[in-house]
């Protein structure tokens, strides 16, 4: 048997991949974190309402999950309820937040693992997305608009009708990247060398946030961390590991899941989901923004101050948790748990994580791919 | 056929949302065309060497027991800078430190680990700082043009701006009509809400975030993201002592600043005083 | 005598008038016989009563205000210029009665006189400006404790303003200058970090 020891880069950070070979053939693999920037301390004693500033600098890509599991976590600590106002436009910028992830990592991050291929296609789809987020938002990367009472902007119908039209727009420009029956020529292209049917992973899938259109198949009570061999530390949901993620998400929509049935949860399934969710994104985020009344309140002023709380929203890799205990509005502890420390943490031989068992038994040639299609952000590891 | 410019793209510790920001810069294509992307920490490009560069763009603070790319990042930092012909520090961490560590050039108030490399150093600072920004530096630097840079080293062209100059509220700040909750349209932000415009060094009021709006157009305040300050305590609140602002306004008199804003205050302008949009004729 | 000579005696001639009598019971014509000088001619120096009373507060901010100023200038702790303000406060009660008089007299009784043009700060500023500095310094340099502005500036004042009341109706058992001390000590206890 051999061992050999990898920096992967480019996956917004990086991460060591140990993989322990036979003739070629993966049999375990190792992953490991060595960053670390301890943002949960850097938030003790501050006022609670400045992690709605510190918590999106979590992460350049998915910040703005961040800030919305930020808020969620607070209000639920002070028993605050939102407008639907508020809720409609914070669905919008996480939905949007989810699209720009994705098309990015499917260019930037996964294609180049396998093939050359333009990505200046998919950045400028990413910029036009930031700007509809922006309108809202104020910009993109890195805005505060979401806070524990609601949100701070005030629009007008000017902006919804500008932000509708947006939407249309985006909506039909992503056909392009994959329709909404599921056709995708740039997948299939992706696919031209590589088997579909490769990196199965646990067939176990876990969803505990319920914004968008997803709806939670559990309780992020029975979440358990432990110590793990790097810097991540693992998680746990009943003891055991899951898959969290687009694919597990989206289980029960017709057309995954008929991809499911024939690919299982393999690499494919995995891409396919998460390219598919964007058109279902849209589809619902159009619905939703008719249901705005302008004149609805933005803001609700929190009254309580002290108490403990969570917020638990579906990010753009999965299952994001953020807990918080507030004493006398000040930040007495911070937890913070994302979607890659549930697929990429690390177990052992008999008791893999979804990462791990996707590598195991596959040509070693396909081992980047396969890592990559999990949509990994080991800068949110390393939080 | 003279080569291209090589560009050495290093992420220190970050989050990322400096390239991240990058990517919205809508002429992004032309610009990485006229380069050598020999690394980038996100973006297709070969493996990491350390090389050198006619450019080298730091994302990212500095700090000990850290490692990048298998090397331990001070050292690789180090090397890179001394392997550079000019190095553009993008991002608040970058130049000062912001949350994550020390910065390159500064750590906070005080002089940096790499301060005597100060003068082929160029600072953009902001958490993020905006595309054009980052790509003001490059273009400048590609093109070999002379940029004014104040004494941190900034672009004068862009951080002689302040982030209050072009806010939408400004007609509130004038006449002191202060916003009296989140997610309304009426009212400064500067007393209540801790907005920072008034001295923060940026021109994001100026040119706009994602080409179309700011935090404070959305109602949200400026968090002074592109100071060594960043990220102050109690960052929505403006710090007072006996009700008057701890920081006025940047270049005016603590005395002609209370002066003029206590006659705008005993002045009332009716059409501030109401809701901008009003149900009733 | 030049003309801003001569509007600065005008000036002072109707705050002992206005002081004594109050202001609507004193006419134009009241400060012409007093200054010797034609009613029409008064005319060329103020437009109106109502304008000379509202010069008349500015004047007297101002005074105020410099003084004022000349304390928060001295590199002195807080505590030492509340001793210094109440000084001052009391002094010019004494020495120049009819300043602090028009003041509550007339300024805080008639406040309808200084409706147009004077509304909230905007006479008074010089004096306002100056006591914000005082407070605002003293929080900064944590001598005196970080409050709302006008429940500390209510306490300060309304506390002189008293006193001095009790010392013009002649109520004061003691001269006021012997109440420096103590007032000041009651500020500076009341306020304090």
């Amino acid at each position: 048997m051999k061992i050999t020891k990898k920096i992967i880069s480019k996956i917004e950070g990086e991460a060591t991949l140990k993989l322990h070979k036979k003739d070629k053939i993966i049999e375990f693999a190792e992953i490991e974190f060595w960053q670390y920037r301890g943002m949960e301390e850097f938030l003790k004693n501050r006022h609670y309402l400045d992690a709605c500033v510190i918590n999106p600098r979590v992460c350049g890509i998915c910040g703005h999950s961040h800030l919305i599991a930020t808020a969620k976590a607070i209000e639920n600590a002070l028993d605050v309820k939102i407008t639907k106002k508020a809720e409609i436009l914070r669905e919008i910028t996480l939905g949007l937040e989810i699209i720009q992830n994705h098309i990015k990592w499917f260019y930037l991050t996964l294609y180049p693992s396998v093939k050359q291929k333009d990505f200046f296609k998919a950045l400028e789809f990413a910029k036009d997305i930031a700007k509809i987020i922006a309108l809202i938002a104020g910009q993109f990367p890195h805005n505060s608009y979401a806070i524990p009472g609601g949100v701070t902007c005030d629009l007008t119908n000017l902006e919804i009708i500008k932000i509708k039209n947006f939407l249309y727009e985006m909506f039909e420009r992503y056909q392009k990247i994959m329709s909404v029956d599921g056709k995708s020529e740039d997948l299939e292209e992706l696919f031209e060398d590589i088997p579909k049917d490769i990196g199965r992973g646990l067939n176990r899938f876990l969803v505990l946030g319920d914004n968008l259109y997803f709806s939670s198949n559990g309780d992020f009570k029975f979440i358990r961390e432990e110590k793990s061999t790097s810097l991540n530390k693992n998680v746990l949901y009943k003891d055991k590991f899951y898959e969290v993620g687009p694919l597990a998400r989206n289980l029960n929509n017709p057309l995954v899941s008929s991809i499911y049935k024939k690919h299982k949860d393999s690499v494919y399934t995995r891409i396919f989901a998460r390219l598919y969710e964007v058109n279902l994104i849209f589809e619902y985020l159009l619905k939703r923004i008719d249901e705005i009344e302008i004149n609805e309140k933005n803001y609700i002023k929190p009254t309580q101050k002290n108490a403990k709380g969570y917020g638990v929203i579906e990010a753009p890799r999965g299952s994001l948790i953020h807990e918080i205990e507030i004493e006398d509005e000040k930040i007495k502890r911070y937890n913070i748990i994302v979607p890659t420390q549930f697929n990429l943490s690390n177990g052992n031989k008999l008791n893999p994580s979804p990462a791990q068992a996707a590598l195991m038994n596959e040509d070693e040639k396909y081992a980047d791919f396969i890592f990559k299609c999990f949509d990994i952000c080991a800068i949110c590891v390393s939080h | 056929m003279h080569s291209k410019p090589k560009v050495l793209w290093i992420d220190a510790v970050s989050c990322y949302g400096c390239s991240h920001s990058f990517y919205n810069y809508p002429q992004i294509k032309e610009i990485l065309n006229k380069i050598d992307l020999i690394y980038h920490p996100l973006l297709p490009t070969k493996e990491f060497e350390i090389k050198s560069s006619d450019i080298l763009i730091i994302e990212g603070a500095i700090k000990s027991n850290f490692l990048r790319l298998g090397f331990d990042l001070i050292d690789l930092i180090a090397k890179l800078i001394k392997l550079s012909r000019k190095v553009i520090l993008i991002g608040t961490c970058s130049v000062y430190g912001g949350m994550f560590g020390e910065g390159i050039l500064f750590n906070k108030e005080d002089k940096g680990k790499f301060y005597k490399c100060k003068d082929k150093i160029i600072s953009i600072p902001g958490c993020p700082p905006h595309p054009e920004w980052i790509a003001y530096a490059i273009e400048m630097v590609l093109n070999d043009k002379k940029i004014l840079l104040d004494s941190e080293n900034r672009p004068k062209e862009i951080y002689s701006y302040t982030s209050h100059m072009g806010c939408v509220r400004n007609e509130y700040f004038e006449w002191k009509v202060d916003a009296k909750n989140f997610g309304e349209k009426e009212g400064c932000l500067f007393y209540e809400q801790g907005c920072q415009g008034p001295y923060t060094h940026s021109s994001c009021n100026k040119i706009l975030w994602n080409e179309v709006n700011s935090k404070p157009r959305a109602g949200t305040p400026c968090f002074g993201c592109t100071e060594k300050t960043f990220p102050r305590k109690d960052l929505f609140k403006t710090e007072t002592f006996m009700g008057i602002p701890a920081n006025i306004p940047l270049g005016v008199s603590k005395r002609a600043y209370l002066t003029l804003a206590g006659v705008a205050k005993s002045l009332t302008n009716e059409r501030l005083n109401k809701r901008l949009i009003d149900e009733d004729n | 005598m030049s003309k801003e000579e001569k509007k600065l005696e005008i000036m002072k001639t109707a705050l002992n008038l206005f002081a004594k009598k109050g202001f609507y019971n004193t006419t134009i014509a009241d400060i012409a016989r007093e200054m010797g000088m034609s009613v029409g001619n008064m005319y060329n120096y103020f437009p109106s009563k109502e304008s000379l009373a509202k010069e008349l507060l500015i004047y007297t901010s101002k005074l105020f205000g410099e003084e004022l100023k000349k304390i928060n200038e001295m590199d002195i702790s807080t505590k030492e210029k509340i001793k210094k303000i109440v000084e001052l406060y009391f002094k010019k009660a004494k020495e120049e009665p009819e300043l602090v008089d028009y003041f509550m007299r007339v300024y805080l009784s008639n406040k309808e006189i200084f409706s147009n043009g004077c509304e909230g700060m905007l006479c008074v500023s010089s004096f306002v400006t100056e006591i914000m500095i005082f407070f605002e310094e003293g929080v900064r340099k944590k001598e005196l404790k970080n409050q709302d502005f006008f429940a500390a500036f209510g306490l300060f004042m309304g506390y002189l303003g008293g006193l001095v009341f009790l010392y013009r109706e002649g109520i004061l058992g003691k001269d006021i200058e012997e109440y420096i001390e103590v007032v000041s000590e009651n500020i500076y206890n009341a306020l304090k970090a």
